[in-house]
């Protein structure tokens, strides 16, 4: 028994849960979802175990690598995911979260994903390494929440609006409504992991809060749109459709400021 | 006056720059910054001139984009105060004067008649709100009496305190960047080195670096002292997260790096007939070595740490040694026998010119240079006002999402000793929630006797 023992039961667990969910998806037995609920928590608390032993054997925390990092990011979406579900029982989210969770899990467990845990580079070495990072990813989490049921929203709009929507389908009312309550966990998480906690340890590690660094002004990208969203639809009272389609563009950019930048733009934050 | 007032406190305009500063920031993303004028016109062409022009290769420090902060600060400003006067009216001094049709129009909202006495069903009312935890204003008028249920007033002014935060964190960025500086301090050990602008000196007492078991580097340590008035004030070993602070200077462990003025160089000379006849010699830079029993001397005329040859020029490539080369001249008595580059890493590719070079073969065996540290020093003024404003943003985004204000309005009117309720709830942002807990208090209120 070792991590990657582990990390492969969690992945295998998704695929599982996923697999439930796609038959609720058909047949619209409300009980295979709910196994499939099931079979997400426990993958969750097997992942949960894979982090923690991977914590004590590299004796850092466990996302400062790629393969780290996207692990740490899928844990934190089956959070939220497991978290809002069990709130608001949005079934039909589950087959579309589970299809991103099994691609970030794919992803991480590709050859392409350095996995040997490395010492710690100088940089860093620091508790922020904890705050920053972990309280970030669980942000972007629940904006990947947010942008499922965003896109669940012009669906479910589009068939209310042509009268197509089946009894049984959640409201768009809902939808939009459960995509407002996600982004209003992930924007405090974020500002608080990304921005402010980030601008922190910059400030510790690299003598200035803030320097325009490309994963920096991308996060500030990303707080914009989210800020966007807010304000048209609390001020501008923008609902539905428009804001469905700022939360998407929202999680995007989020995607990129987590993942497009390292690859794409070179800068400070080379590591991960 | 007005109409500037109306400018800015307009959200169209909130909206607009949100969007163009956002999409500035990712053109600024896209373009590298701050490259030289060469590398431009090989990227862009033609276009890198205008580029240049409208600071495009700059953006964040532009003219322009200062100006749409500047404007967007302005407009953050006005918004803020021009709503928050409203939101003190309906926080402290709200009105209890609405009407029943006002109520019958809301979105969330009831009507039913109770068989108990106005003064009855008042009591019965209250207290069901005061165990939700509501908070009540009333107002009596002959026969009707007008309620207001409060909860989470603070929540009004979470996105005034954001606001707040922001422009905090605006002028502080203001202050750093006009205040603030920042400067590197290459650093070697014993060194004492004179702060600009600054009334005391710094002293490196060690400097180590620190290792993990497979080779890479675990972390660098300066032992700092600072020097005021001839006499040492504080010392502190700084290390990479760990900086010190003194009269506003921060120092930063920020690398690390060898001093090339003075390296030694370790070379071998073995005589090519016979390669038992060998010796070591440690040369500094312009130092002579001599090999007594073949009357040999050398001379180490130059050194780079990383060669490179660049328009027939022998430079460094970098402050790294990755590629470590001396020029070095060997004297047989008074004649020179030979002179050329010999590499560390490739013994056998001397640049050697002369008949008797096949005699003997040189080579560069080893370096030694002190290292010296790589110290970030910077001032910023502007710094504690980033703290204060973050607190303010966080403080503000807490109220303005987890204490959202819900208010109920209630008309109690007076029909031959029954009473007519209308009541209304009224919410920004959490409806859903309100409208469970409106509907939670008004069975409660129909169902009980």
């Amino acid at each position: 028994m070792n991590e990657s023992t582990l990390f492969l039961i969690t992945f295998v667990l998704y695929i599982i849960a996923a697999f439930f969910y796609l038959v609720f998806l058909f047949s619209k037995k409300e009980s295979s979802a709910k196994t499939g609920l099931s079979v997400v928590t426990i993958g969750f608390f097997v992942h949960t175990l894979a982090l923690i032993w991977r914590t004590i054997e590299s004796g850092h925390a466990p996302f400062t690598n790629m393969y780290e990092s996207l692990s740490f990011l899928a844990w934190s979406g089956a959070l939220a995911y497991i978290i809002i579900e069990y709130k608001y029982k949005i079934r039909k989210a589950g087959p579309f979260m589970m299809l991103i969770l099994i691609s970030i899990v794919a992803l991480a467990s590709s050859p392409l994903m350095p996995k040997e845990a490395m010492p710690l580079i100088p940089a860093l070495q620091s508790y922020w390494l904890w705050l920053h990072v972990s309280i970030t990813l669980l942000g972007e989490a629940f904006f990947a929440v947010a942008f499922v049921t965003s896109i669940m929203y012009l669906v479910a709009d589009s068939r209310e609006k042509r009268g197509i929507a089946s009894e049984s389908a959640i409201s768009s009312e809902k939808l939009d409504s459960i995509s407002y309550r996600c982004i209003a966990v992930g924007f405090p998480l974020f500002t608080l992991g990304g921005l402010v906690f980030g601008m922190v340890w910059a400030y510790k590690a690299w003598g200035s809060y803030w320097s325009w660094d490309p994963k920096e002004t991308w996060s500030l990208i990303t707080w914009f749109v989210f800020a966007l969203y807010l304000h048209t639809r609390i001020v501008m009272e923008w609902k539905g459709r428009r804001s469905a389609l700022i939360a998407i563009i929202g999680f995007l950019a989020a995607l990129f400021t987590y993942f497009g930048v390292n690859y794409l733009l070179a800068g400070l934050h080379s590591y991960a | 006056m007005k109409s500037i007032t109306n400018f800015f406190k307009s959200i169209k305009l909130a909206i607009f720059l949100i969007i163009i500063i956002t999409i500035a920031s990712v053109v600024g993303t896209l373009i590298p910054q701050l490259r030289s004028a060469e590398e431009y016109a090989a990227r862009y062409g033609q276009i890198s001139e205008l580029l240049m022009r409208l600071e495009i290769t700059d953006l964040y420090h532009s003219w322009w984009f200062v100006a749409l902060l500047i404007l967007f600060s302005l407009n953050i400003l006005v918004c803020t105060l021009t709503r928050l006067s409203s939101k003190f009216i309906r926080a402290f001094r709200p009105n209890l004067t609405f009407e029943t049709h006002t109520l019958s129009a809301a979105k969330i909202q009831r009507k039913f008649k109770k068989s108990w006495s106005l003064d009855k069903s008042e009591r019965e009312l209250k207290k069901e709100l005061r165990s939700a935890h509501y908070r009540i204003r009333e107002e009596r008028k002959d026969v009707a009496i007008h309620l207001l249920a409060r909860k989470k007033i603070l929540g009004l002014f979470g996105s005034d305190i954001v606001h707040l935060g922001l422009l905090i964190i605006l002028i502080g960025g203001i202050i750093s960047g006009f205040g603030g500086f920042r400067t590197n301090i290459n650093i070697s050990e014993g060194e004492i080195v004179t702060i600009l602008n600054a009334d005391f000196k710094l002293q490196l007492d060690k400097f180590e670096t620190e290792y993990y078991p497979n080779g890479s580097v675990k972390d660098w340590k300066s032992t700092l002292t600072i020097i005021e008035d001839e006499s040492p004030r504080l010392t502190k070993t700084i290390e990479v997260n760990h900086p010190l602070t003194y009269k506003g200077y921060v120092f930063y462990q920020n690398t690390v790096g060898w001093d090339w003025r003075n390296p030694t160089l370790e070379i071998w000379t073995t005589k090519t007939s016979d390669p038992s006849a060998s010796i070591k010699t440690f040369l500094q830079l312009g130092e002579k070595g001599i090999w007594e029993e073949e009357s040999l001397e050398f001379k180490v005329l130059q050194f780079v740490p990383d060669f490179i040859i660049d328009r027939n020029q022998v430079r460094t490539r970098s402050l790294e040694p990755n590629n470590p080369a001396a020029f070095i001249e060997v004297y047989e008595g008074e004649k020179k026998i030979s002179s050329g580059w010999i590499f560390a890493n490739f013994p056998d590719i001397a640049q050697m010119h002369s008949e008797e070079e096949a005699n003997y073969k040189v080579v560069l065996k080893d370096i030694q240079a002190a290292q010296y540290s790589g110290i970030q020093m910077s001032k910023d003024p502007g710094v504690n006002f980033i703290w204060v404003g973050c607190g303010f943003l966080m403080l503000g985004l807490f109220i303005a999402f987890y204490l959202p204000p819900r208010d109920i309005r209630f008309i109690l009117k007076d029909s031959d000793g029954k009473t007519e309720i209308f009541a209304a709830g009224r919410t920004v942002k959490s409806k859903l929630a309100l409208e469970e807990e409106f509907n939670k208090i008004m069975n409660s209120l129909r169902s009980s006797e």
